[in-house]
């Protein structure tokens, strides 16, 4: 009897092995996935991938005129006003430009050897940067705070409104009134085509879209804002692809979700903290948004095109587009201070603005989120894109590398 | 057997019992009775024996098989000649070009030299010599018949091992180093017409059948793609291949091996003509997701999908055609408007049934294969379906066909493919095949040039409408289910994997063999494997025709002759 019920268990125990193990198998096996045919919107989802970002911006200053006192200056620039840098007797053109060098980069550290570029704060003031205070230019951008501010008061606070080159009243780019006036951010300038990094892989932005019911009116959509982990998908020609497929980041900071609305074709979302990579000289930074915001048209092609807007907090802004003191290797750790700093200066002294000059302008001009003492610690910020069809997909967490 | 061995068996029991014992006998002579009956083959005549080039993949594979697969190949190799169809049929008809004799040599020269380097010669020989300085002609002859019987598919006749141990032997002597001499005479095997080409021999006591080697040749060639491996020479030189039992053995040990995948996926990229996409070009501002990393994600998604479904789920061959699952890598993803979550290799995918695409033919890999470089084309792909998977043979177009009004309104508003084509049917001499290829490709127009499904042209609604040799359909998923049911279909299969075997075109005589082929075929559910292993153990498939009887026959005497004479002097 014992032996028929050793019989019956060892019996019980296969059928149980071999059951998992079946089960197993066909969990395994199964890794197929169904696919449906259709265009960008499929069961009311879409997605996109962000195929051009650029700070929303004004006409050139040259061209607007709005820059009366001139364009900010490097330190190189500030130097050579000095009576010291005044040309010496038979000083040839190299020694003498080497000398302005020289002079330029003293002038950015501080009386106790610090560089300025790290130490912005306890700099002193710099009154060869320039800001756009024109009350007549116009920038690209919406309206964030729902007002229109441009009252003599505002304009004497340098916290008023612009209007949009369409005439459209009350907005909020205070960004641009603190670069407006440098040479980099001008049509031709090196500082708005960061883009650049996009398409080197560095970095990516996604949208997702949930619950649409109609494409021209919805009165109720899930939007996603995304990090992208994946490098965009480029053409030989280096065109960004449509319909290519994106993972998300796998770090929820750089994830958000809200909700929206579609009104004639135009997507409008409710605010959401955002936060995307950046990266420059192989060094990454965050580019934060808070409260951010999109209003963008989206055509029957699934072309998603507009503005996504909101507040940048000032220390982080100046960190990943001026100072980089808090910028990172890519396995996270502190980059080489002699990069932050060789970075730092550098672009300061190649864009034609200072560190301290646009710390102290980013901080003027803020115009966001005020702490207890009523300092705003953030600046309306704004950012003009394009985004086209794209599948977005979880992220394999046991990829090796999921940052973009 | 003696009575009274039997008795006990019999009385063993109950009635039950003899029933059961009754039952076993009954099945042991019916599989006896299957054993021996005949297979319903019919007799045939043959062909001629073949002189075939080896192709590139059998050319590595011969170098990676006898000396490792670390051996470096220099030379770079001709572009493949394609006959009937196939560049496995190409390969007895194409010759050798100055430029591909030099491509030859340069390979021989490398691959001699690192057999023969320090590094390489203690795994490589068997034998030492006590002094290099000094010819050891033991160790050469060792040596150089080992690897010129796996060089020539065939063990070496003495007195050309006395040749190659003669050049060795010279060029130690004159080089002052015994390697120096084989590396020599290795070469001069590298690059002999024995190695390079396939030469067919017929048996000299039976001359309508391949001699036991020519036989291990079309084996291993046809089911591996590869030289014969030792056993099966052992095989041959040991007679197992003059008994049906024989090549049974060792068909089936060759279709078990890893090979066999492998020329599975050589035969229909080469049926599906992937080498063309060697030539492929796409206007990168019309479709700028095409690139050469798509080209050849193409060609493997088509090759993945086949594999699987054919080998490794034995699946029925006509299914290719409305299969829905299928691979894609990210790139293929954007083409075919997927989503794709494997970041790296492969996503297995299944298409939804409303995605509207299904089977091979709607594969990047054929679509964008058969297009014009800014364009689809509905005639491309029709005459591609028609010639590639259904045999059918449709005349090249006239020499003053006129384009013009094709290319005129290729972007105008509202204007489809099938309106132009229509415009350009109205030449009676364009019309008459034009009516055989447009309705298959005029429903693929649900793809662009590049293969991204699409419903409209230049804003108008395509028509997908069409019919496949009295068979209509709306849709591209209705000329799938025709494509898989169109009898032409296994037949076509069936003759490309004959004609790939032999290396020829089927002979008149051997058409009552192709039609049990196809019957064959279908008893065993169009399944790839049985079809090869079919193949490969027929009795027509070692049968050759005599020279004397070809030379009576009218309809192939002076393809035949030619044929033997080309052998005569190669051997």
């Amino acid at each position: 009897m014992a032996r028929q019920h050793t019989i019956y268990r060892i019996l019980l125990a296969s059928i149980v092995v071999a059951a998992i193990g079946v089960g197993a198998w066909a969990l395994l096996k199964d890794d197929r996935i169904e696919v449906q045919g259709g265009g960008f919107l499929r069961d009311g989802e879409a997605g996109f991938v962000i195929t051009s970002f650029a700070y929303a911006v004004g006409p050139d200053a040259a061209e607007a005129g709005t820059c009366p006192n001139g364009m900010s200056k490097n330190v190189v620039e500030i130097f050579s006003e000095t009576p010291e840098a005044a040309r010496r007797a038979g000083e040839d053109d190299e020694a003498y430009g080497q000398r302005l060098e020289t002079g330029g980069q003293a002038s950015s550290q501080l009386p106790d050897g610090r560089n300025m570029c790290m130490f912005p704060a306890v700099a002193p003031l710099d009154p060869h940067t320039r800001q756009l205070l024109d009350p007549d230019a116009v920038a690209d951008g919406i309206n964030l705070d729902g007002a229109v501010s441009r009252s003599s008061a505002d304009i004497r606070s340098r916290r008023f409104d612009f209007v949009s080159p369409d005439g459209e009243e009350g907005v909020d780019n205070q960004f641009w009134r603190a670069v407006g006036c440098n040479r980099s951010y001008q049509s031709d300038g090196q500082s708005n085509v960061y883009e650049i990094g996009m398409y080197a892989g560095e970095w990516g932005i996604l949208i997702s879209l949930a619950g649409v019911d109609d494409l021209e009116n919805d009165d109720h959509v899930r939007i996603g804002i995304h990090a992208s982990a994946d490098p965009l998908r480029l053409s030989p020609t280096r065109a960004a692809l449509e319909y290519a497929t994106y993972a998300w980041d796998a770090d929820p900071a750089l994830n958000a979700t809200t909700t929206g609305r579609i009104v004639d074709g135009v997507l409008i979302s409710e605010p959401v903290d955002v936060q995307f990579h950046h990266v420059t000289n192989s060094m990454y930074t965050v580019r934060p948004l808070l409260d951010a915001r999109i209003r963008a048209t989206l055509d029957a092609s699934g072309q998603l095109n507009g503005i996504l807007g909101g507040y940048t907090p000032v220390e982080a802004l100046y960190d990943f587009q001026f100072g980089y003191r808090n910028a990172r290797n890519g396995d996270g750790t502190p980059a080489p201070e002699a990069r932050r700093l060789q970075t730092s200066n550098g672009s300061a002294r190649v864009l034609g603005h200072t560190c301290q000059g646009m710390w102290q302008s980013l901080h003027r001009l803020a115009d966001g989120h005020p702490d207890d003492g009523g300092s705003f610690t953030s600046i309306s910020t704004q950012y003009r894109f394009e985004a086209r069809p794209a599948f977005l997909v979880a992220p394999e967490l046991d990829a090796e590398s999921d940052d973009a | 057997m003696p009575e009274e061995s039997k008795a006990p068996l019999i009385s063993i029991g109950s009635r039950g019992k003899r029933l059961v014992v009754y039952a076993v006998l009954a099945i042991l002579v019916m599989v006896f009775a299957l054993a021996v009956i005949d297979s319903g083959e019919p007799e045939t005549t043959g062909g001629p024996p073949m002189v075939r080039r080896l192709t590139e993949e059998q050319y590595r594979n011969s170098i990676s098989d006898i000396f490792g697969p670390d051996i470096e190949i220099a030379g770079r190799f001709e572009r493949p000649f394609r006959a009937h169809g196939l560049i496995a049929v190409g390969t007895g008809q194409a010759g050798i070009s100055p430029f591909a004799v030099e491509q030859y040599e340069a390979s021989a020269q490398i691959i001699a030299a690192t057999v023969l380097s320090e590094e390489q010669r203690a795994s490589q020989l068997d034998c030492s010599p006590a002094d290099a300085r000094q010819f050891d002609v033991v160790c050469a002859s060792a040596f150089l018949s080992d690897k010129g019987r796996m060089l020539f598919r065939r063990p070496l006749a003495d007195f050309e091992v006395q040749h190659y141990v003669g050049l060795a032997r010279n060029g130690a002597e004159q080089l002052g180093d015994f390697h120096d001499g084989l590396r020599l005479s290795l070469y001069a095997m590298l690059v002999a017409p024995d190695f390079l080409f396939r030469i067919e021999r017929v048996d000299p006591e039976h001359p309508d059948q391949l001699d036991p080697f020519s036989r291990a040749e079309r084996l291993s060639f046809f089911l591996t793609n590869a030289p014969p491996d030792d056993e099966l020479l052992r095989a041959a030189e040991d007679g197992d291949l003059d008994s049906t039992r024989g090549i049974r053995a060792q068909a089936d040990r060759l279709i078990a091996s890893d090979r066999f995948e492998g020329t599975v996926r050589n035969f229909f990229s080469d049926m599906m003509e992937f080498d063309s996409f060697g030539e492929l070009a796409k206007d990168p501002e019309i479709y700028p997701a095409f690139n050469s990393d798509l080209a050849l994600d193409a060609q493997e998604q088509t090759l993945k999908t086949i594999i699987e479904h054919v080998v490794e789920n034995d699946g029925d061959y006509r299914d290719l055609f409305t299969l829905r699952d299928t691979y894609l890598t990210r790139a293929l993803g954007v083409v075919n408007r997927t989503p794709v979550p494997a970041r790296e290799g492969w996503q297995p995918v299944t298409f939804a049934p409303d995605a509207g695409r299904a089977g091979i033919q709607s594969h990047v890999s054929f679509l964008a294969l058969h297009s014009h470089p800014g364009r689809s084309s509905p005639t491309l792909r029709g005459y591609a379906l028609r010639q590639v998977f259904l045999c059918q043979e449709v005349p090249d177009p006239p020499s003053n066909v006129n384009f013009t009004e094709i290319e005129e309104h290729v972007n105008e508003a509202n204007v489809t493919a099938r309106d132009r084509l229509s415009i350009h049917n109205t030449e009676p001499s364009c019309a008459g095949c034009h009516k055989v290829m447009d309705p298959l490709g005029l429903t693929l127009e649900s793809f662009d040039g590049v293969g991204t499904f699409r419903t409209h042209e230049n804003g108008e609604l395509i028509d997908l409408s069409g019919e496949l040799d009295g068979t209509p359909y709306a849709t591209a998923d209705g000329l799938a289910e025709a494509l898989r049911d169109h009898p032409e279909t296994p037949r076509c299969l069936a003759q490309r994997m004959y004609t790939a075997a032999v290396g020829r075109d089927i002979e008149w005589g051997e058409r009552y063999y192709l039609d049990w082929l196809i019957d064959e075929f279908a008893d065993d559910d169009y399944s790839v494997p049985d079809l090869m292993r079919r193949i490969a153990t027929s009795e027509n498939f070692f049968t050759v025709t005599p020279p004397r009887a070809r030379r009576s026959d009218t309809t192939a005497g002076a393809r035949a002759d030619t044929r033997g004479s080309a052998q005569g002097d190669i051997s």
